[in-house]
């Protein structure tokens, strides 16, 4: 709701403005969709005038279209894909992390959410040399743990401390049902508008920023077909391009292992149902340990 | 003279119905383009509709559907009809496209052409793309007033008849908590949005296709049930009217996408696609391969 004011656009007087508000016209809004013909009678204000400002408010407040051809170049060159330095991830998300959309990782507790988002940020400032910005909000974050993943990587103490100040392209929310619950739940809708307005900073900061997002949310059953879905309801799950759902596996003897397979349940550009083991226990990127499935331990 | 012949009128009138376009002329092409009709739509997809097999100018078409039904791949199967050049076996019209949800991936349309057109250079698929364009709006305050500023284009493009709004319901929460308790206030922008669409559509003879999301569960109330079972095709699919009734109104198709979990045939969705006014219902179902829609 912008109210009209003195100096918000050239041409858009004091006077003005006090003309159109014994009008009933306070805001943008108001001052476009009214009938300039009746307003420049009423107020006795020059036509020609108000017809300027109008093209002029419309030029600042309304959003402008960009031709396929034209977006197709930018994107060209500003699109890229990140690994994320384990082969069957990449597999699973068609070559990786792409910039300027949302992965949503969802898994029951203790699935491997969170080592697999660590693997991952320690994977692209390793490897891919490209700033990560690492949001936690269930204090599961271990330094410790980053540290051995990155000495598995790198020898050299240098290498595993570079500090670079830049751009971000990778951006990780540990996790983001943890903040959205609570406000969740009862007649109130303020807290799924909250929801959806960070559902919209999130897409914003990706696309706009070219960054990759990846969010960590919990699973809940179906009530009615009792299959596992995310947490966070309906008009949360329109909001990631791409879901991953990781649960945990067993190991032989029924014991719990550090194995964890990851299976994709939504994808813009793959079939779903492709399903890959990740070791999540190990110092190296993810990968299958060979010869798991039928050793002993 | 917009008007033909020359009547006898008050001087007044007249010289309000001239300067109706806000002092802008309008050419000779202008005036034959929008006194003949766009481009027809004929042949978009006879599959979609339930009658007449394709979309007249003025009806507003909207997909409705759980996430992943396959609503986007149905659009940019619709897209990739519209821009194709009539060689390729499109129909070569141009396509407004409003994202109000950072949703559109440019690159995933690229690829539908490209299979569309097997023998296609980099400079074929740029004129394709030239025939599409794309606005972002992130408030429904923004998208009444991109709304307002697209009439000029509307006006200047005779080959601009299809727009396309994914998704018209994006807004819906925020407006809801911005509006306070009034209801009216909660929709408010919606329905000037909703009557701005009306008179695009009836002017400039316009189609559209909006895409709204299922968020809320169907009401298993018997109240609200056996109001909703006025239309036959409502009853079998999870669809529950949340936005304004003037949405509710404006709509003349509503085509229900859902996707079928364990499906023994290959196809993996279906849509149920009803003509609200005459209650007329078509079933069928599709498939998501890498180069779009399959029926």
């Amino acid at each position: 709701m912008v109210i009209l004011q003195a100096g918000l656009c050239p041409g858009l007087t004091a006077e003005m403005i006090q003309l159109l508000k014994a009008n009933g016209i306070r805001t943008v809004v108001d001052f476009i969709s009214s009938d300039l013909e009746e307003i420049a009678q009423k107020c006795s204000l020059s036509y020609k005038a108000l017809v300027a400002v109008r093209r002029v408010l419309l030029a600042q407040f309304s959003a402008f279209p960009i031709n396929g051809a034209d977006l197709y170049e930018e994107l060209k060159s500003s699109m890229a894909i990140l690994s994320t330095g384990s082969k069957s991830l990449d597999k699973l998300l068609d070559s990786g992390l792409y910039t300027g959309e949302v992965l949503e990782l969802m898994g029951a507790p203790g699935s491997g959410k969170t080592q697999v988002c660590l693997s991952m940020a320690a994977s692209v400032s390793h490897s891919l040399k490209q700033n990560v910005l690492f949001i936690d909000s269930t204090g599961g974050f271990t330094a410790s743990r980053l540290l051995q993943l990155v000495q598995s990587r790198t020898e050299e103490e240098e290498e595993q401390v570079v500090c670079s100040v830049g751009p971000v392209k990778l951006l990780v929310v540990d996790s983001v049902s943890a903040v959205v619950c609570p406000l969740l739940g009862g007649r109130q809708t303020d807290g799924l508008a909250l929801m959806m307005q960070l559902a919209r900073e999130l897409k914003t900061l990706a696309r706009e920023f070219g960054l990759a997002t990846v969010v960590t949310n919990h699973v809940t059953r179906d009530s009615s077909s009792g299959h596992l879905k995310p947490a966070l309801g309906r008009s949360w799950s329109f909001v990631p391009s791409t879901r991953v759902l990781l649960e945990s596996s067993q190991g032989p003897l029924g014991k719990a292992s550090t194995q964890c397979i990851a299976s994709l349940r939504k994808s813009p550009r793959q079939p779903t149902g492709i399903q890959v083991e990740l070791d999540i226990g190990g110092y190296e990127a993810l990968e299958e340990r060979p010869g798991a499935s039928g050793e002993e331990l | 003279m917009r008007r033909g012949l020359p009547t006898p009128r008050p001087l007044t009138s007249a010289a309000r119905a001239m300067s109706d376009g806000f002092g802008k002329a309008e050419s000779g092409a202008q005036l034959l383009a929008r006194l003949e009709g766009r481009s027809s739509l004929r042949n978009l997809e006879p599959y979609l509709f339930a009658d007449e097999g394709f979309p007249i100018h003025g009806d507003v078409i909207e997909f409705h559907g759980p996430e992943g039904s396959g609503k986007t791949e149905m659009l940019y199967h619709l897209i990739t009809r519209c821009i194709l050049p009539k060689s390729g076996g499109g129909l070569e019209v141009e396509v407004m496209f409003i994202d109000t949800d950072y949703h559109f991936d440019v690159l995933r349309l690229v690829t539908i052409l490209e299979h569309r057109l097997p023998q296609s250079t980099e400079e074929t698929i740029k004129l394709c793309l030239g025939r599409l364009f794309l606005v972002n709006c992130n408030s429904s305050t923004q998208l009444l007033l991109t709304l307002y500023s697209l009439e000029n284009m509307f006006c200047t493009r005779p080959s601009l008849c299809l727009l396309i709004l994914d998704s018209i319901s994006a807004f819906y929460w925020i407006d809801r908590s911005n509006g306070g308790e009034s209801y009216n206030m909660q929709e408010l922008n919606m329905k000037k949005c909703v009557k701005f669409l009306e008179k695009l559509v009836r002017e400039h003879h316009l189609a559209v296709f909006a895409t709204t999301q299922t968020i809320m569960q169907k009401s298993s109330s018997s109240a609200e049930s056996s109001f909703s079972l006025k239309h036959q095709c409502e009853a079998d699919v999870d669809y529950r009217p949340y936005l304004c009734k003037s949405w509710q109104q404006l709509v003349t198709h509503r085509i229900f996408f859902s996707k079928k979990c364990h499906s023994s045939n290959s196809k993996g969705f279906s849509i149920v696609s009803c003509h609200v006014k005459r209650n007329h219902v078509v079933k069928c179902s599709f498939s998501v391969a890498e180069c779009g829609v399959q029926f």
